[in-house]
C-alpha cells in the first residue's frame, strides 16, 4: 500500500542529501548520566572520516532532575527509502514520564525516527528500519510483534490536525471501541469524557459531543485528536509538530496539555521552535543530515551544547 | 527623507507615473483578454444550451402527439345470425361493425365489399377483441344493439391528429378520400373521443402501432439494469479497492492497470460479441434475455466503475488514512471505516455514469438478439425481453408511420427513466456526502 507522505519526502530529500560527513554519536545504554562522546566536535565536518575510533574520551555529562526508567531504548537504527537512507544509526534512550523534544532542520530525519517508533513506516513502500528498537525490553519489530497492537501502546498526534469527518463523541470513542476496551455504552462514555476531560477539550465540547470533529477551530482538533490517541490508554504518545499549524494561544494550550501529559505517559514531540522544545521538554534530541547529533537534558543543550552544529541551530545561524 | 528637495520628489514622482502607465497598460490588455474569455465562454455555454434546447424540442414536438389518442364508439347490433353462441370469439365483429356504420351513413357497398373492408380498417382490430370478451361474459348481448368502442386505427388515429392531410393526393396517402370523409362523418356525430394514451404505459410492443406500448421495454431495462449494477457495482468496487488499497506495486498490478484503461476504451459492439460468444453459446443462456444484456452492460460498465472508484480513493486525503493507522486500525478498518466512506461520493458519480451509459446501450443489444420483436411484458430475467433502446431502433425502423411519434415518445421515456435514476442516485450521495 502505498500512502504519499508528505513528512517522510521531506526527509528523504533532505536526510540523504550527503551522507558520511557526519559521525554519529555513541550513547551508552541505561538511563541516568549519559556518555557521550562528542566526536570532533568543532572540526569542519567534511574532514573528518566516518565512523568514531574512539578519538576523544568519553565525557559524562550529569543530568539534571529526577531521573526516569528507560521505556525506548533505539540502537543503531537505519531507515531507507529505496536506495536512500534518510538516517544513519541512530542510538538514543527515552526515559518515561518525559517529554523528550527532537528538533532540528528540515529533512534532518527527526520525523522519520519518530516513525519508526510506532511503525508507522511499514506503510511506506520502499521504505526499510533496520537496528533495532525496544520498548520495555521488547524488540517492537519482532515478528511477533503485530504494528496494530503496537499502535494502540504508541499513540500519535500528527502536524495536521486530523480528525475523523465523524462527530467528537466518534472520534474519541473510535480506538478504545475497535480495540474492544470497553463492554457497555456507559463505560464508553465515560472513556469519552475522561480523555476529553485530560485533554482539556470537555468544558468546550460537552454540549455538542454529537456534531461534527471538523467543525472545531484549529487548536480544538489538534485537543480532540489527543483526546482520541490518550482514550486507548497508550504508554508513548508520539507528536510530529504539533502546534506547526496553530496560532499562539492554541499552541500555549497545548503546550500546557503535553506538560499535564508528562505525568502519565511517555511523549516525544518533534518541533521546528526551539522555544517550544525548551519551554515543554526535559530531554532533547538534535539531528541533522539524518544523523543524532546530540542529546542530553533540554537545559543543558539549550545552555552549553557540546557540539557546534547544536549552537549554531539553536542561535539560528541555520536551519 | 524629511529634507529631500522639491525636486528629488518630481524626479521621484515621474519615475513612479511613467511606471504607473506602463502597468495600466498593461493591466488594460489583461482585463481585456479576461473579457474576451468570458464571452468565449458565455458563447460555449449559449451554443451547448442551444443544441440541446434543439435536440429536446425537436424530441418533443414530434412526440407529443404519441400521448394522445382517438377512441372511435359506434353502436352494433349483435346480430344472431352471425354470432356463433357456442364461440362467439370467431365471430367477424370488425366487418360487422363496418356494414353496419356503412349502412348509417347512406353508403351502399360493392359486391366485393371493398367499401365495408376500407371502413373496417380505420378501427383497431382491439374491436374484435373488445367485442368477443364482453359477448362471452354476457352472451345475452345476442341480438341486442350495443355501444362498442375501439381505438381508430393507427391511420384514422395520424389524420384525426392532422398529420395526414386531404391536401395530400390520395394516391400518395394512406387513407383514400372515401375514408377520410367517413372519418369527418363520424367525427361530426360525435362518435370519436380523445384520451390519453394509457395504451402507450401500459402495453408491450405490437405490430400495430395503435396498441404498442412501452412497458415491455421499460420493464425490460429496468430487469437489465437490475443485473448490471448487481454484477458491476460490487464486483468493479471490489476490485478498486484491492488495486488501490492492498494490492502490491510491481508489474501484474501495472499490467492490469493499463488493461482496465483500455477496456474503458473498447467499442460496446465488441462487448456484444463477447456477450454472444461467451453467454449465449458457450453458457447456453437464454438469447434476447435481461440476464444476458446485463451481463454484458455490466462487463462494460466495470472497467469504467473501477476507474472511478479508484481516482476517488486517490483523492482521500492521506491525513484520514495516518489517523486511522496510528489509531491501531488495521489496513481493512482503515479502508471500510474511513476511505471508503469518504470516497463514496465519487464512487456514487461513476456509478451513475456508468449505468446511465448502460440504460442507453443499443449496440451490444444488437448481437445478443434483444432487438427482436417482443410482444408483451417480461416478468423473470431469463425471459425474451426488449429494453427502451432497443424499441426507438426498431420503432424507427418500422414503416408504419405512426411508429415514429411513439419513437419519440420512447426516447421521452428513456429520457425520464435516466433522470429519475439520476436522482434518486444523487440522493443517495447526498446520504454519504462528508466534509473533512
Amino acid at each position: 500500500m502505498k500512502f504519499p507522505f508528505f513528512r517522510a519526502q521531506d526527509d528523504r530529500n533532505g536526510g540523504s542529501a550527503q551522507s558520511g560527513d557526519v559521525s554519529p554519536i555513541v550513547q551508552t545504554p541505561g538511563a541516568g548520566p549519559e556518555i557521550v562522546r562528542p566526536a570532533e566536535a568543532n572540526a569542519p565536518s567534511g574532514d573528518v572520516a566516518p565512523g568514531q575510533g574512539g578519538m576523544t574520551a568519553p565525557v559524562v555529562t550529569p543530568s539534571a532532575g529526577p531521573t526516569q526508567p528507560v521505556k525506548i531504548t533505539a540502537r543503531d537504527v537505519s531507515v531507507f527509502y529505496g536506495d536512500k537512507q534518510a538516517l544513519y544509526d541512530v542510538s538514543l534512550d527515552i526515559p518515561d514520564k518525559t517529554v523528550t523534544a527532537f528538533i532540528g532542520p528540515s529533512g534532518c530525519g527527526k520525523s522519520t525516527f519518530l516513525r519508526t517508533m510506532n511503525r508507522m513506516n511499514d506503510t511506506i513502500p520502499g521504505c526499510k528500519v533496520s537496528g533495532k528498537i525496544d520498548m520495555d525490553g521488547q524488540d517492537i519489530n519482532a515478528k511477533s510483534i503485530d504494528p496494530v497492537l503496537l499502535r494502540a501502546q504508541v499513540g500519535m498526534v500528527f502536524q495536521k490536525p486530523n480528525p475523523f469527518p465523524k462527530s467528537i463523541y466518534e472520534n474519541v470513542a473510535y480506538g478504545p471501541r475497535i480495540h474492544g476496551l470497553t463492554t457497555s455504552k456507559a463505560e464508553l462514555d465515560g472513556v469519552v469524557e475522561a480523555s476529553l476531560k485530560r485533554a482539556g477539550l470537555w468544558d468546550e465540547v460537552a454540549d455538542r459531543l454529537h456534531s461534527s470533529g471538523s467543525g472545531l477551530s484549529g487548536g480544538q482538533q489538534q485537543r480532540l485528536v489527543i483526546a482520541r490517541a490518550i482514550a486507548v490508554e497508550p504508554e508513548v504518545i508520539l507528536m510530529d509538530e504539533p502546534c506547526s499549524a496553530l496560532d499562539p494561544i492554541a499552541t500555549a494550550k497545548i503546550e500546557e496539555l503535553i506538560d499535564e501529559l508528562r505525568e502519565r505517559y511517555c511523549i516525544v514531540i518533534v518541533t521546528h521552535s526551539m522555544a517550544q522544545a525548551a519551554r515543554v521538554s526535559q530531554r532533547t534530541a538534535f539531528f541533522h543530515m539524518g544523523r543524532l547529533v546530540e542529546t542530553g537534558d533540554t537545559e543543558e543543550i539549550f545552555t552549553n551544547p557540546r557540539e557546534r552544529r547544536t549552537l549554531d541551530y539553536i542561535t539560528g545561524r541555520f536551519g | 527623507m524629511t529634507d529631500a528637495t522639491p525636486e528629488m520628489i518630481e524626479t521621484a514622482g515621474g519615475v513612479a507615473d511613467t511606471r504607473r502607465d506602463r502597468l495600466q497598460k498593461g493591466l488594460k490588455a489583461r482585463y481585456g483578454r479576461e473579457r474576451r474569455f468570458r464571452l468565449y465562454g458565455i458563447l460555449a455555454v449559449a451554443l451547448a444550451i442551444g443544441f440541446l434546447a434543439l435536440l429536446l424540442g425537436r424530441i418533443v414536438t414530434q412526440g407529443y402527439t404519441a400521448f394522445y389518442a382517438h377512441e372511435i364508439t359506434l353502436p352494433v347490433y349483435m346480430d344472431p345470425a352471425r354470432i356463433d353462441r357456442a364461440y362467439p370469439q370467431g365471430a367477424n365483429y370488425q366487418l360487422m361493425t363496418a356494414e353496419q356504420e356503412l349502412r348509417r351513413l347512406g353508403e351502399t357497398d360493392d359486391e366485393q365489399g371493398s367499401k365495408a373492408l376500407a371502413m373496417r380498417s380505420l378501427f383497431s382490430s382491439e374491436l374484435k377483441f373488445r367485442a368477443a370478451e364482453r359477448v362471452r361474459e354476457n352472451p345475452a348481448l345476442i341480438g341486442q344493439t350495443v355501444a362498442l368502442s375501439a381505438p381508430a386505427s393507427d391511420e384514422a388515429d395520424l389524420y384525426y391528429k392532422g398529420e395526414i392531410s386531404k391536401a395530400t393526393p390520395a394516391d400518395q396517402r394512406r387513407l383514400s378520400d372515401e375514408q377520410i370523409e367517413w372519418l369527418d362523418r363520424m367525427k361530426a356525430d360525435g362518435s370519436v373521443r380523445t384520451h390519453f394514451n394509457a395504451a402507450l404505459f401500459t402495453n408491450g410492443d405490437s405490430t400495430e402501432p395503435e396498441l404498442a406500448g412501452v412497458l415491455g421495454g421499460v420493464v425490460g431495462s429496468a430487469l437489465m439494469l437490475l443485473v448490471t449494477a448487481l454484477i458491476a457495482i460490487p464486483i468493479g468496487i471490489g476490485a478498486a479497492v484491492y488495486l488501490e488499497e492492498f494490492s502490491p506495486r510491481n508489474r501484474i498490478t501495472d499490467l492490469i492497470e493499463v488493461n482496465i484503461n483500455n477496456l474503458a476504451a473498447v467499442p460496446s459492439i465488441v462487448y456484444g460479441l463477447l456477450g454472444v460468444a461467451l453467454f449465449i453459446n458457450w453458457l447456453h443462456l437464454p438469447r434476447s434475455s435481461p440476464l444476458v444484456g446485463g451481463l454484458v452492460l455490466g462487463l462494460m460498465a466495470l472497467p469504467t466503475i473501477i476507474i472511478a472508484t479508484r481516482s476517488s480513493l486517490k483523492a482521500v486525503p492521506p491525513s484520514i488514512r495516518e489517523a486511522a493507522l496510528a489509531m491501531g486500525a488495521s489496513r481493512t478498518q482503515t479502508v471500510f471505516q474511513h476511505v471508503l466512506p469518504l470516497a463514496m461520493p465519487g464512487v456514487m458519480t461513476g456509478t451513475i455514469i456508468s449505468m446511465a451509459h448502460a440504460l442507453g446501450e443499443t449496440a451490444p443489444l444488437l448481437l445478443i438478439g434483444m432487438v427482436s420483436f417482443v410482444p408483451g411484458v417480461p416478468h423473470l430475467i431469463n425471459e425474451p425481453a426488449g429494453a427502451l433502446p432497443s424499441l426507438v431502433y426498431i420503432w424507427e425502423n418500422a414503416s408504419e408511420r405512426a411508429f415514429h411519434e411513439r419513437t419519440a415518445a420512447t426516447i421521452m421515456v428513456l429520457l425520464a427513466f435516466m433522470i429519475l435514476m439520476n436522482a434518486a442516485a444523487i440522493v443517495l450521495r447526498r446520504r454519504f456526502e462528508r466534509r473533512w
